[in-house]
């Protein structure tokens, strides 16, 4: 029983920053832009929480300042992708290196180390205790006590799901990415509705990369995402956006995430543990591939 | 061509001039900051020697990534393909021992097929399952990194040392150096000569860039579109292996931790700043590598932390990219309204 509890806690917080990612890459997958710079932004916001956090003493100035990080990559991806056209792919691509590089940059210049910056001064995102769910026996462990991003990233898939299939602005995001000309004509610009959800991305990615140096961990590392924004682009793509799949497939990345963590304690190289979640990756691509074929033929 | 020379060089100087604002909001003196790291990388005949070296995997995997993307292949996965192929070079030049005439080419051979054996896993996946290659790439070069770091932490792992890293190999195995000039630089070149060729004057680079600017023509024009793709990648994967068994044979001659650095992704970002042209990647290539190398040396004289490198790259990059699409998109205008207006006249 307490190696099942210790899986499911683990593969809980493996989720949450890819299926706050993944909801990010949703919006935008929906709106038609091909975003492929989760990586950089989850970078940037663990890299402006841990700053946050630690020069303003408050977890709440970390997780405010990690999206403003996030939004700050968001909008040079605005300017050069939707404003002056540059190739999606490429802007991704330049921004994700720019965010590593910029970084381990900051980091040399602001906290004067390289590697890694840990500090008891970095005040980490709480747990939120419900207090009706803890009296529950057994359940009540997973189902509170919880990091408050946690919550967050429940909420988050919630709206998102209601956002994108029950508003207005849902069918307008899905018209731009369906059919940008249609949108155009009926007078609403396709510009604008990208520029929105790349800001919708970036608040999200936002919450990811906080609750990756504040939650995840205590610090900030170099590279900390470790491919995890790749991860959520093969779950966006997989599911094609449904924010309900998104969250059916971050939680079978994250047990095999836990799953990886956990294996370390029977003694199998950790090399081999940390390529569990890379690899459920391809399987899961190889049974998508599948299906899509079955559909064609 | 020469809006091509134009747009890169105003490129450039855009970038540094932004690089050059960053600096001095941080206190810094730009002018002197430049000027050092020109004269560590370019105004001496050992500093450019240096850059040139240095350059030799940013350009192999970029000349991967250029022909790859022209081919309309999503290869990204040159980082593995780096690392797998320094490492089969490292194990040939640990447990096979031959004179150096008859070892160094087995070494080149060994890289290219660790590169080959990485990239060919990505086409099988993509011939037999249609599983699209820009997912298992990026996936597979985690998994590479992993694999390659648990090899030199266990199974390799030089007792003597404190840090994983193998052995040393035999030292046949080692490219001299000629004067200031590593000899990593010949097998550089010959490899960008042969490409270029390939690519520019032979029946299938005709094929594959086709395949890559309409590949509906190239089908119908009777072109083996399938089996194209699958030389692209194998080729595309050789070259990234290429380039990390230059990396062990030119440098620590062993395969240590970190070994493939950030070379393939600035590679990646090499090929798109050239437009995927194979000179134009040269060129760029040993650009950027005059910044990283010079960022050291500028580091000791000016305190500026050299991982500015990094960011004065990554605006390179989009500067550069952006300042010739929004050019090209206004060129498109310009000509537009010349010939709506002599249409009215």
């Amino acid at each position: 029983m307490r190696v099942l509890t210790g899986l499911i806690l683990g593969m809980i917080s493996g989720a949450t920053p890819i299926l706050l990612a993944a909801l990010g890459g949703a919006f935008t997958y929906y709106a038609g832009v091909f975003n492929i710079a989760m990586e950089g932004m989850m970078l940037m916001a663990a890299f402006f929480a841990v700053l946050g956090s630690f020069y303003l003493h408050s977890w709440l100035a970390g997780l405010f300042l990690a999206i403003v990080g996030s939004l700050l990559l968001a909008l040079i991806f605005i300017l050069f992708a939707v404003v002056l056209h540059t190739d999606e792919f490429i802007t991704g691509i330049a921004l994700n290196l720019f965010a590593l590089g910029a970084t381990i940059y900051m980091l040399r210049q602001i906290f004067k180390v390289k590697g890694a910056f840990n500090d008891p001064g970095i005040i980490a995102i709480p747990a939120l205790h419900i207090p009706g769910l803890e009296t529950i026996p057994w359940l009540g462990q997973i189902l509170s006590g919880q990091n408050l991003v946690v919550y967050l990233a429940l909420l988050a898939t919630l709206i998102s799901a209601y956002c994108v299939f029950r508003t207005r602005f849902g069918l307008r995001l899905r018209a731009a990415g369906y059919n940008p000309a249609c949108l155009d004509t009926s007078g609403v610009p396709t510009a604008r509705i990208r520029i929105q959800s790349l800001l919708v991305c970036g608040v999200l990615c936002g919450l990811a990369g906080a609750y990756l140096s504040l939650g995840y961990v205590r610090m900030f590392v170099e590279n900390m995402s470790a491919g995890r924004g790749w991860i959520s682009l093969a779950a966006v793509i997989l599911v094609n956006g449904n924010p309900w799949g998104i969250a059916i497939i971050s939680l079978v990345f994250g047990f095999f995430d836990g799953l990886g963590l956990f294996l370390q304690s029977y003694n199998i190289a950790p090399q081999f543990t940390a390529m569990v979640p890379y690899l459920a990756t391809l399987v899961a691509l190889y049974f998508y591939s599948m299906r899509q074929r079955k559909k064609v033929t | 061509m020469r809006q091509k020379f134009l747009t890169g060089i105003s490129g450039i100087l855009i970038a540094l001039l932004i690089g050059a604002v960053i600096m001095a909001s941080q206190g810094y003196d730009p002018f002197s900051t430049y000027l050092a790291l020109f004269q560590y990388s370019l105004f001496s005949l050992y500093s450019f020697a240096t850059t040139v070296k240095n350059s030799t995997p940013l350009i192999l995997t970029g000349l991967s990534a250029s022909i790859a993307f022209a081919s309309g292949v999503v290869n990204l996965g040159q980082p593995g393909q780096l690392v797998m192929g320094a490492l089969l070079a490292t194990l040939a030049g640990l447990y096979i021992h031959l004179p150096p005439a008859l070892e160094i080419p087995l070494l080149i051979l060994a890289a290219m097929l660790g590169g080959v054996l990485w990239s060919g896993l990505a086409a099988f996946l993509r011939r037999a399952f249609n599983m699209s290659e820009f997912i298992v790439t990026l996936m597979l070069n985690m998994i590479a990194d992993f694999f390659t770091t648990w090899v030199i932490s266990f199974p390799l792992w030089d007792p003597k040392a404190f840090s994983p890293m193998t052995p040393q190999m035999d030292q046949a195995g080692w490219l001299p150096d000629i004067g200031d000039f590593s000899t990593v630089i010949f097998f550089m070149l010959l490899a960008t000569a042969i490409s270029w060729f390939i690519f520019n004057r032979w029946k299938a680079g005709y094929e594959w860039r086709m395949g890559g600017q309409n590949s509906l023509f190239a089908r119908l024009g009777g072109c083996n579109v399938e089996r194209n793709y699958v030389a692209v990648m194998l080729i595309t994967g050789a070259l990234a292996g290429l380039a990390g068994g230059l990396v062990v044979m030119g440098g620590p001659h062993r395969f240590i931790k970190g070994l493939g650095a950030n070379y393939a992704w600035d590679g990646i970002m090499i090929a798109i700043v050239a437009n995927n042209g194979l000179v134009a990647t040269l060129l760029y290539g040993i650009f950027f590598s005059a910044i990283q190398t010079g960022a050291l040396g500028m580091e000791l004289i000016t305190n500026v932390p050299s991982e500015i490198s990094q960011v004065l790259q990554a605006v390179l990059v989009l500067v550069i990219v952006a300042g010739r699409e929004y050019l090209n998109t206004l060129l498109d205008q310009i000509q537009t309204r010349r010939r709506a207006r002599e249409r009215t006249i």
